[in-house]
């Protein structure tokens, strides 16, 4: 009993790293955009069938993890030129053309990749001793590269001039704009962050669930109570949110069935969201 | 030409083509047609619950479907466990769908904008998850199935929605009656309320109108159209599913209601028949048709951002100030 708590745990905390990735790929698209990003759990969903078509490309699993990320970047900027810069902003009509997205993006994939949802075999096999649990391999490396690209996604708005615009023109685009920096080359690189970070995270989590054209339905319910949880715009919340949610539902699905544990972390969050809208966090990070 | 009289005539012409349907369709298609156009009707006014919080008290829902789901259930349960015949099952699907709206209102419309959609797109999961754990009630995601009792019988003889042209008239004429309950709720008082606090809430409120309880009304309004058309598509289909009560049905009422047009009455019709019979037409000849709805959703955002009866609208007001511009300039040329 102990040990599958452990177990359960640990597997939630790894699933909510890779959320975290996802959910701030979510929430700086919202912050910066102000888009309600229905495509988001698809940008996810490709990520996965990214890795899954480079594996069976190459044979290697590693070169998954480049082209997912860099292939979604791209696939974000034209997205963002193309369908998201012609309705400025307006959030109503993103929701519509989001949606759209979303099903244009399931039924290529549909098409390419296939309607059955397939396993994809982790390069590494084998446990190790943990806490006194042999867990996974994979899992632990997966949390180990999640934990280095939040690292690496926060290095670079802090200390490169791209994330520094990319937070001065959220900040305040008139003076941004005054001081020179091209908005509208913010807002493509951002949405293709956006992309890449959701693509990124399906790359990492594809040996861990199933690639399904599908793959990312479920998924976006969960990133957005993330990012709300966190705070709008707060991105430290938004991955302590994602962390702390994926542990919790692991607690419980410990003790109940799944749709117990994700019914009380949509409890969790209606209370959130009536009782402290400005997030979990506001105040402890900024 | 005027705007007015065109628009007189096709409301005309769309009236008296609804009527004829049972027999001009089969004459001129298919039958089968019949049954598509009851269901573009059914989900019209699911997207009329959304179109009546966003297009005229400027909330975002996104969970109306858990209020289509209570409608749905409420009628398959009443008739399937509970026994009741045709009314009472169909009134206990609508209370059912109001009580679930009130309760959630009271805490939802508490919140504005983007909270708002969230907390709405959250309420309706909490139940859909809780319907899939009670597959002994609810069937989960494949549903129970019912059969229909009668609607009315008259002179020893039973009508009842297994006869298509009864089922197709019987469609029409409730939500007929529902759009226009809803015209004129909008055009009362109430709705010029509704619409003070689209425009600016803290003016709303500074005159003197109650925020709070005008919002909690429409939500519960809402409620009542997702829940009569929630009712109509279990009779329609014979049976409720938990698969109905999931975020994607109501983002899709939100994505009929702001292609055909939000804040206008007829939008959410013209915005459903489009994307239902697209699906009908190319689903038959190609498998991948969401491809054309995905482009179509994406096309309308970008090119008519206020629907097409906002395009049309559009349109007429453009028609009517040429008609009353043109004497004035003739005037001008004159001396």
């Amino acid at each position: 009993m102990k040990d599958t708590v452990l177990l359960l745990a640990m597997n939630g905390l790894i699933w909510g790293l890779i959320i975290a990735l996802i959910a701030l790929g979510l929430s700086v698209i919202f912050g910066l955009l102000d888009i309600i990003n229905i495509a988001h759990g698809d940008f996810f969903m490709v990520g996965t069938v990214l890795a899954w078509f480079s594996l069976s490309a190459t044979g290697n699993f590693w070169i998954g993890f480049l082209v997912a990320p860099l292939a979604g970047f791209i696939l974000g900027a034209i997205i963002q030129r193309l369908v998201i810069q012609p309705i400025h902003g307006a959030a109503a009509l993103s929701i519509v053309a989001t949606f759209g997205l979303s099903l244009i993006l399931q039924e290529i994939v549909r098409i390419t990749f296939g309607p059955t949802p397939r396993r994809m075999l982790a390069p590494i096999q084998g446990t190790v001793p943990l806490f006194g649990v042999e867990y996974d391999i994979y899992r632990l490396l997966a949390a180990f590269v999640a934990l280095l690209a939040l690292a690496g996604f926060f290095l670079f708005l802090h200390h490169t001039k791209l994330g520094i615009w990319m937070r001065a023109v959220r900040h305040d685009r008139e003076t941004a704009v005054a001081m020179g920096i091209p908005a509208k080359s913010v807002y493509v690189l951002t949405f293709g962050i956006g992309f890449a970070l959701a693509a990124f995270g399906g790359a990492v989590a594809a040996p861990i669930t199933t690639v399904d054209f599908r793959g990312g339905v479920d998924v976006l319910p969960f990133c957005f109570m993330a990012v709300i949880i966190g705070g709008l715009g707060n991105l430290p919340g938004t991955v302590a949110a994602a962390v702390l949610l994926a542990f919790l539902e692991g607690l419980i699905q410990s003790v109940a069935d799944p749709t117990i544990a994700r019914i009380s972390s949509l409890v969790l969050m209606s209370a959130v969201l009536l009782l402290r809208p400005q997030g979990l966090f506001k105040g402890y990070a900024k | 030409m005027t705007g007015r009289p065109l628009a007189i005539g096709l409301a005309v012409g769309t009236a008296v083509f609804l009527i004829t349907v049972p027999w001009l369709i089969p004459a001129l298609i298919d039958s089968f047609w019949v049954s598509v156009i009851t269901e573009i009707l059914i989900w019209s006014l699911f997207a009329s619950s959304v179109n009546l919080l966003f297009g005229y008290v400027g909330l975002l829902s996104f969970g109306q479907a858990l209020y289509f789901g209570f409608g749905m259930y409420g009628t398959a349960l009443g008739i399937d466990h509970l026994a009741l015949s045709f009314w009472p099952a169909f009134g206990l699907g609508i209370v059912s769908a109001m009580a679930m709206a009130l309760v959630s209102g009271v805490l939802a419309v508490r919140l504005t904008w983007h909270y708002f959609a969230i907390i709405t797109v959250v309420f309706s999961l909490i139940f859909y998850f809780l319907a899939v754990s009670m597959k002994p009630l609810t069937g989960g995601d494949d549903g129970i199935n019912f059969s229909l009792p009668p609607v009315l019988r008259l002179g020893g003889k039973a009508f009842g929605l297994t006869d298509p042209t009864f089922q197709y008239f019987f469609v029409l004429v409730v939500v007929s009656l529902c759009l226009f309950l809803k015209f004129r709720v909008i055009n009362s008082p109430l709705g010029k309320g509704f619409l003070a606090i689209r425009d600016n809430d803290l003016r709303a409120s500074l005159i003197g109108l109650n925020v709070y309880v005008l919002r909690l009304i429409a939500f519960v309004m809402a409620g009542f159209l997702a829940g009569v058309s929630g009712a109509l598509f279990a009779f329609f289909g014979r049976y409720a599913s938990a698969s109905y009560m999931f975020y994607q049905v109501s983002g899709e009422a939100v994505v009929w209601t702001i292609v055909g047009g939000a804040g206008t009455l007829f939008g959410p019709l013209v915005g459903t028949a489009l994307f239902i019979v697209i699906r009908e037409i190319v689903s038959s000849h190609w498998e991948h048709h969401s491809l054309l709805v995905g482009l179509l959703a994406i096309l309308a955002v970008i090119f008519a951002p206020k629907g097409i009866v906002g395009l049309w609208n559009g349109w007429i007001t453009r028609l009517d100030e040429r008609a009353a511009a043109s004497p004035r300039l003739t005037l001008q040329a004159d001396p």
